[in-house]
């Protein structure tokens, strides 16, 4: 341990950074984003792509460093205190979602390990190679998903099992790889782009067309491949505050980790949309048509036909599909971190958590490696069992983005009242909104650590286009499900909506029902020496079962670090 | 792996007593496939669906035997699944008994009980078939809708002779393939995977009718599956069998189809249960030798003066009776293969009854004193100035009243012509597909050639052999020296099988074997003579839609369809048409049939003579061009076929033919982007994101000691 007695911290900022670079760029910025890009009008996209990064990734983002560091928890002791004792099963739910995306998570980055040997064992660019019948045996053989499902969740236990030191460095090496490994395919690309004498996927990358501009498709896809891929609202960056050095900046942090967040995007995009583009003769078809498993069926194909081979073929393969494969190990690293850091929290020993977590990602993660593995009507193999869990959890992930803004919303209002109280505060609507709007900012995000001062965008964008953008994504969501799918409402439709509505609703009125075992336990805050980590003005300021690590709640003297029990209601 | 030995070491005691049986059963196969050569070609199993070589149609579940044409319809089990065939398909079908009657053509006040049988007292059950058949205009007389003045009117009628029974099993089954072919575009009828490879006839003109090549395929024990003695002809399995549905539902869109399978209801019903049973008590009509019961069951002992009254009113099978397809009123009354009454009201009771055309007329239709001065053969034979006004005899019984009222009184267009260019009837038996006249020998009609033009088409498609009625036998006042001596109707007569009352286990692949007739009839509804002076001086067989490839398609704009014409091709631009789609399927679906597009619908642009020439293969051409407006950026695939018409008002002459269309990819034409434009907004974006980002990292460094993250970690 370092001479920071009990707490487990990053060495520096970069460290934080990489790990939360890590955790956003994840498969979707390289499977999903030029797909999005060629299927909103090229270019076109990247105006609300853009707009809502500023508008919604990184606000939400600030907020969660400013909370993390503050409560010094993970997502469900950070709601413990910054939204009282009766919402702890917030956090309960941030962390479950980003759990139950890992099951499947595990699984979908164990095929892109998969695709990397392939790509390397020269199995996807020979004569004939037909990358559907590839496919299929593959997914189609639940040995082989499970074997590299399991490999995946081994080497992440690895990765993490020591905690914030070691997380820090399998990040930066795997990003520093996964950039160049992206500048070589990206070099590779562009060749194959430039062959005929034009750059026709940078081009398309990069022409708006303003017909399509006031599209609001366009703009709701923006908002969603902005809101997924930087991991905004997952509470990951609430997991990675807890180990940051006591006087870090959490707004540079935070435009940092979006940006660089999106600069991979696009080098990706720029890759892939380039590739496709120099071979195909219809690309657009291509980068829009179907599902993810795209990825594994027509970039194999445009692969194989790069620059220089046998070298260059197998190196673009390799290459792209071991960078894809690193994206989606760092992301698997911050989900299990997430679950982790929470059972570290509630007093549980790291190195049993980590091997609870990875046992229950394997066991609940096999439904979808192996079930209901169907042949869709091209013959394409898809693992259905996978996509519903997908189709339930998905979008689950916007709540924890609206609990966050909640836990604003409400901090503000508690600090205008008891301020009015005290006499510090103006009384009234104007009052409220002068003072109690301002407050969460001028508490955690301005707290004088900070290069960059945050004004007052920030609260307009929490307290007003926050909840706006929010409806709308919800309401566009729903209702395109409800007018395209039949049988909409039935539960045991898995294409419905009645089954999300059904497992939302279970599983919140469960972690409702169990919030009140959850704040029985006492809550071990992460505090680096020396940091000013005072929450008492917080609703769950007052529980005095929060203590520090190393302290001993009143109570529970019997949990020292000699005395762990697991406890079942948790798990 | 286990459990699988376990099983097959204790086989159950039923497969242990049954296998010494299977293998004596297999013993006789295998001595004889010793003997024999290795056999070569396919077995019928390695090529079509199990249903397809059994035979079961796909309109109807296995186990209904008449719907499945193993069993013959009666009167009732027809008119039954007429009416549930109108009750499914209430877009296409109307069903209809008689007419309701009225004014008639010729000023006669006619009542709905006019066309009803004189002795069971059913009207002749039928169909009108078209698109949209609920809509178009409300005939009174006839009673019908879905009349448009556009549509060509076609008339199929079958069973003018009661024991006739195919004549009205085909035109049945064409109503069942109607019924199931319409709006079900590429349905792959025998289960190959193909769709549409083997219309009717010879399409590829090799000729061979088994276009695909499956039956010839098979081995040769195999080829002849009907029994015939004809391998891969007409009726076996995999010859013609593989129809195209989008031809046929364009039959049905462009095409008013009045389908009366069973005309003469009183005799067949009359035939079947009384007259075969009275023969042949103990035997079905097809063990049986009788011919069986051909009129209708017109009482000719009650009208007049008969040696003994007819009492009971019951049939007197001697006497009782008109042969319909003799009573129609061109040329009626000869004595040419027919036999009038000795002296009016009487029947001739002696041997050739059967053909008894019916009774002499009675009445002065023209009110001039004179009686039957100038009977129908389109002359003006008591020069009057009137033709044909006061006829000899003739459209006494009501079936025939049934066919001349309908004919004449379904006058969309209203210029007082019949509609019905072409018509077809069926009869049984003898492989034959006859063509006007009838009622003169060595004699040619006006249309000769184009009759026997079109005769040759259809006795093509059913290997039957096409001859001039009268070269058969002459017959005077049959239904097509009628429909063509006085409507100019291009009329066929379609001998079909090889009896009267055909062995049941015939039943199907007879039917199958003549179903093209009935729809080459449709096809050429539109303007018979033009098409086959086009086509037998060679000139509409030039016509090509021509083939685009990807070096066709113009890099910016509206893409050309051509489609070259013979200068001697009278093409009207105005009906001409390009028909497009465009689809897009996805990196997986290049193969995709027209099944899975059938729901996107065709659009349509107009055929324009460009100055540019093209060549035919015996001369020059003049280029029809439509232009496709597709957009640059439309990517996919497009659909393309033309449909031209002449002058004269041919209206289906299609490209490709068969109800097919041409493919051609198209690829996004646009440019991706501008150049400046995408410049700009890479700087734009390279700015914001790469720029924010150093700035970002900047501030970072500049005030926070750089670790090195790759030192060993201390005290770990």
């Amino acid at each position: 341990m370092s001479d920071d007695g009990d707490s487990d911290q990053f060495n520096g900022r970069m460290g934080l950074i990489f790990a939360s670079i890590g955790a956003a760029i994840g498969t979707g910025n390289i499977w999903r984003f030029p797909r999005m890009v060629g299927a909103n009008g090229g270019g076109t996209f990247l105006v609300p792509w853009l707009f809502f990064l500023f508008i919604w990734s990184i606000p939400l983002v600030i907020a969660e460093y400013a909370m993390g560091k503050r409560s010094r928890t993970g997502t469900i002791g950070t709601f413990r205190i910054f939204a009282g004792k009766k919402f702890a099963w917030m956090g309960l739910w941030t962390a479950w979602i980003s759990t139950a995306i890992g099951f499947y998570y595990a699984v979908v980055s164990g095929w892109t390990i998969k695709y990397f040997q392939l790509g390397i064992s020269g199995a996807l660019n020979g004569e004939g190679v037909d990358t559907t019948e590839v496919w299929n045996a593959f997914l189609q053989n639940p040995g082989q998903v499970i074997f590299f499902q399991f490999l995946v969740i081994v080497l992440t236990l690895a990765a993490i099992w020591k905690g914030a030191k070691a997380i820090e460095k399998v990040n930066f090496y795997l990003m520093i790889s996964l950039f160049a490994l992206l500048f070589l395919t990206l070099f590779l690309s562009l060749w194959m782009d430039f062959s005929d004498g034009t750059l026709d996927g940078a081009l398309f990358m990069f022409t708006v067309d303003f017909d399509m501009l006031f599209e609001p498709e366009v703009w709701i896809n923006g908002l969603s491949q902005s809101a997924w891929s930087c991991s905004a609202g997952m509470g990951m960056c609430i997991t990675y505050a807890v180990y940051m050095s006591k006087d870090e900046d959490t707004v540079l942090n935070a435009f940092t980790m979006g940006l660089a967040n999106n600069s991979i995007s696009i080098i990706a995009g720029l890759a892939v949309l380039s590739a496709i583009f120099a071979v195909n003769p219809d690309p657009l078809a291509t980068v829009t048509g179907g599902s993810s498993a795209i990825t594994f069926l027509a970039l194999p194909e445009v692969f194989a036909q790069a620059p220089f081979a046998p070298i260059g073929p197998l190196f673009m393969m390799a290459g792209f599909f071991l960078a894809l494969s690193f994206a989606a190990m760092t992301s698997m690293i911050s989900t299990v971190e997430l679950c982790v850091r929470n059972f570290v929290d509630h007093g549980y020993e790291r190195g049993k958590s980590v091997a609870l977590t990875g046992v229950a990602l394997f066991m609940f993660g096999l439904p979808s490696a192996v079930m209901w593995v169907k042949l869709d009507g091209n013959g394409v193999a898809f693992p259905e069992f996978l996509e519903v869990q997908d189709h339930i959890w998905g979008y689950g992930l916007m709540f924890s983005g609206l609990f966050i803004a909640f836990s604003i919303w409400k901090y503000g209002y508690l600090r205008w009242k008891s301020g009015v109280e005290a006499g510090v505060a103006p009384p009234g609507f104007k009052g409220y909104l002068g003072f109690g709007v301002s407050a969460f900012r001028d508490d955690f995000i301005n707290t004088g650590d900070n290069d960059m001062e945050v004004g007052r965008w920030w609260d307009l964008l929490m307290y007003l286009a926050f909840p706006i953008l929010f409806a709308v994504l919800m309401i566009s969501y729903f209702s395109d499900m409800i007018a395209n799918t039949d049988d909409v409402w039935n539960p045991a439709n898995p294409r419905g909506l009645g089954i999300i509505l059904m497992f939302w609703g279970v599983v919140a009125a469960l972690f409702i029902f169990f919030n009140k075992y959850l704040i029985r336990r006492p809550l071990y805050r992460n505090i680096p020496k020396g940091a000013d980590v005072d929450i008492s003005t917080l609703p769950g300021g007052d529980d005095e079962l929060v203590v520090a690590l190393g302290d001993t709640a009143p109570g529970f003297e019997h949990l020292s670090k000699d005395y762990v029990a697991l406890d079942a209601e948790l798990v | 792996m286990l459990n699988g030995k376990v099983i097959r070491t204790r086989p159950s005691f039923g497969v242990l007593i049954v296998l010494p049986l299977l293998l004596s059963l297999i013993a006789p196969i295998a001595n004889a496939s010793v003997n024999q050569e290795e056999p070569t070609g396919m077995a019928p199993e390695d090529v079509w669906s199990d249903d397809y070589i059994n035979m079961i149609f796909p309109w109807a579940s296995a186990n209904e035997a008449k719907l499945q044409f193993k069993e013959y319809h009666t009167y009732d089990t027809m008119k039954s699944r007429m009416l549930r065939l109108a009750e499914d398909n209430p877009d296409i079908f109307e069903f209809h008994e008689g007419m309701n009657g009225g004014t008639n053509a010729r000023g006669e006040e006619v009542t709905a009980n006019a066309y009803e049988g004189w002795y069971y007292g059913h009207a002749s059950p039928w169909m009108k078939i078209t698109a949209d058949v609920q809509d178009g205009d409300y005939n009174p007389f006839v009673g019908d809708n879905g009349n448009y003045p556009e549509r060509h009117d076609v008339m199929i009628v079958g069973n003018h002779h009661a024991r006739e029974w195919m004549s009205y099993t085909v035109p049945m089954m064409q109503l069942e393939v109607i019924a199931f072919s319409y709006d079900n575009i590429g349905y792959d009828n025998d289960g190959d995977g193909e769709i549409d490879e083997d219309p009717w006839g010879d399409a590829n003109g090799d000729g061979a009718l088994d276009d695909d090549g499956d039956c010839l395929g098979l081995n040769a024990s195999f080829q002849d599956s009907n029994g015939d003695g004809t391998p891969c002809g007409p009726g076996d399995l995999g010859v013609d069998e593989d129809y195209s549905e989008q031809w046929i539902t364009d039959l049905v869109n462009s095409r008013e189809i009045y389908l009366i399978p069973m005309l003469n209801t009183d005799g067949n019903i009359y035939d079947r249960t009384v007259y075969m049973p009275g023969q042949c008590p103990d035997e079905e009509a097809w063990d049986c030798s009788a011919a069986g019961w051909r009129k209708n069951l017109r009482d000719n002992t009650v009208t007049g003066v008969t040696p003994v009254p007819d009492l009971d009113e019951s049939v007197d099978e001697g006497c009782d009776g008109v042969d319909l397809n003799r009573n129609y009123q061109f040329e009626w009354g000869a004595p040419l293969g027919a036999t009038g009454p000795l002296f009016p009201g009487a029947c001739y009771a002696g041997q050739n009854n059967d053909v008894y055309n019916g009774p002499v007329d009675t009445v002065d239709q023209d009110n001039d004193g004179r009686l039957n001065e100038d009977h129908v053969d389109g002359k003006d034979d008591d020069a009057d100035g009137l033709t044909d006004e006061d006829w000899l005899g003739g459209n006494s019984e009501p079936e025939t009243k049934f066919i001349q009222d309908l004919t004449e009184m379904n006058d969309d267009t209203g210029d007082g012509s019949s509609e019905f260019k072409a018509t077809i009837t069926h009869h049984s038996y003898s492989e034959l597909i006859l063509y006007p006249w009838g009622h003169c020998t060595d004699c040619e009609s006006p249309d000769h050639e184009q009759l026997k033009y079109h005769g040759q088409q259809m006795a093509d498609m059913t290997q039957y052999a096409n001859l001039q009625s009268s070269d058969l036998y002459p017959t005077s006042g049959d239904f097509c020296d009628w429909h063509y001596g006085v409507h100019g109707s291009y009329c066929y007569t379609s001998e079909i099988g090889t009896a009267f009352h055909q062995q049941q286990e015939d039943i199907d692949h007879i039917a199958v074997r003549n179903l093209g007739t009935g729809f080459y009839i449709a096809e050429i509804a539109d303007n018979p003579r033009e098409l086959a002076d086009l086509a037998i001086a060679n000139i509409s067989q030039q016509n090509y839609l021509k083939e685009l490839d990807e070096s066709d398609i113009p890099s910016e704009g509206d893409i050309p369809i051509d489609i070259c014409v013979s200068n001697e091709f009278p093409y009207s631009e105005s009906n001409s048409m390009i028909k497009w789609r465009m689809v897009k399927p996805s990196r997986l679906q290049s193969d995709f049939g027209p099944r899975e597009w059938a729901t996107t619908s065709w659009e349509s642009v107009d055929l324009m003579a460009v100055d540019d020439g093209c060549s035919v293969s015996n001369g020059n051409g003049t280029i029809l061009r439509g232009m496709i407006p597709v957009s640059e950026t439309a990517t996919g695939k497009l659909h393309y076929k033309a449909s031209v018409s002449t002058l004269s008002g041919s209206d289906l002459y299609q490209y490709p033919a068969d109800g097919d269309y041409l493919v051609l990819d198209l690829t996004y034409r646009a440019a991706y982007g501008s150049l400046f434009g995408s410049m700009f907004m890479f700087a734009l974006t390279a700015g914001f994101v790469w720029g924010g980002l150093a700035v970002c990292l900047r501030m970072m460094l500049s005030d926070d000691e750089v670790i090195d993250l790759t030192a060993p970690e201390e005290g770990a």
